[in-house]
């Protein structure tokens, strides 16, 4: 079940990367070596829009720091009993979500010597499953009718806006973050260079955590 | 784009403006480890911007589309999230049957318009 959620995924991201003209072996490689949907959802939407460089770096910079806390969660689960810093550096490339999730719910159950070659083994497995999907998405996009390459284009924010409702969970300042980003947008999609991404990301989710502060603070 | 036309050139953003800023926390993790806090005031602050940022850039994917999907009625668009939030919740908060249900009122759409 996750393979099937991260290969339709990947498929919507080829989708994407082909919907706004990126070279596919770009495209490639930035599952490869970002191996992160979220970061690069935001690139490949960020070079559709135009978005300056810099700014797009700064975003996708802030939007893969929760790559941070989860490294650092499953770090112990990924050390061997003689330790090789390049081997852990090697199986840190590998952390973002479903990984994650399968790494924390597998890992613990194998035997300490097996735990760095059966990381990389897991890892591997998902990122062949995720460069298949974005290599199908992106050739399908240029042989599909329009109205089911309309459907591709869609899977990324149909999927994304699921993802999003799920993650929020309990916690209100998610959920004034979602609606802050996703409700500013009609209002700075005209600003070019990136601003409309800074007013709605930095701007919106700084909203959101003060105004959430300020509810925990009395609540 | 036209900046961007060549693939080498695309490599290099891939390289320096996605791999570069993602790899680093990945890195820093392993090598800073234990002195970070999940749950430090700071780290609500990145965490709901992070959070804009995505939702920003999907709604950005949903009001301004590319492709095809432009050619959509945003109210099309935007009722198709809806069914497939509306589904997702009915059917115990389930990904894929709310992501599938605003694929299809999406694609009957599209072939309504596009014929």
């Amino acid at each position: 079940m996750p393979g099937v959620v991260l290969f339709a995924g990947y498929v919507g991201l080829g989708g994407l990367l082909h919907g706004v003209g990126f070279p596919f072996f770009a495209g490639m490689l930035s599952t490869l070596l970002i191996w992160a949907l979220p970061a690069q959802v935001i690139l490949a939407g960020g070079i559709g829009a135009g978005t300056a460089l810099p700014a797009l770096a700064l975003a996708i910079g802030l939007s893969s720091l929760r790559l941070l806390p989860m490294t650092v969660a499953i770090a112990p689960f990924m050390r061997g009993h003689r330790r090789s810093f390049w081997a852990e550096l090697l199986c840190s490339h590998y952390v973002a979500m479903t990984f994650w999730v399968e790494g924390l719910r597998l890992l613990p159950k194998v035997p300490g010597e097996g735990r760095v070659a059966f990381a990389l083994g897991l890892g591997n497995a998902l990122l062949a499953i995720s460069l298949a999907g974005t290599a199908a998405g992106f050739f399908l996009a240029g042989e599909l009718p329009p109205a089911l390459a309309a459907g591709l284009l869609f899977l990324t924010p149909v999927s994304f806006s699921l993802m999003m409702i799920r993650n929020a969970g309990r916690d209100l300042m998610d959920w004034l973050a979602l609606g802050a980003g996703l409700l500013s947008v009609p209002f700075v999609v005209g600003l070019a260079g990136g601003a409309d991404l800074m007013i709605s990301g930095i701007g919106g989710g700084t909203v959101a955590y003060l105004i959430g502060r300020f509810l925990r603070r009395r609540g | 784009m036209s900046a961007l036309s060549g693939e080498a050139a695309a490599m290099l953003v891939v390289i320096l403006v996605g791999f570069l800023p993602t790899e680093m926390w990945r890195a820093l993790a392993m090598v800073a480890g234990r002195k970070v806090q999940e749950g430090s005031e700071l780290f609500r602050w990145v965490k709901a911007v992070a959070t804009a940022l995505l939702a920003a850039v999907v709604g950005r994917l949903i009001f301004a589309p590319a492709g095809t999907l432009a050619e959509m009625p945003l109210s099309l668009r935007l009722a198709s999230i809806a069914i497939g939030v509306a589904v997702f919740f009915a059917c115990r908060r389930s990904i894929l049957l709310g992501a599938l249900a605003g694929e299809a009122v999406l694609l009957g759409g599209a072939w309504w318009f596009l014929g």
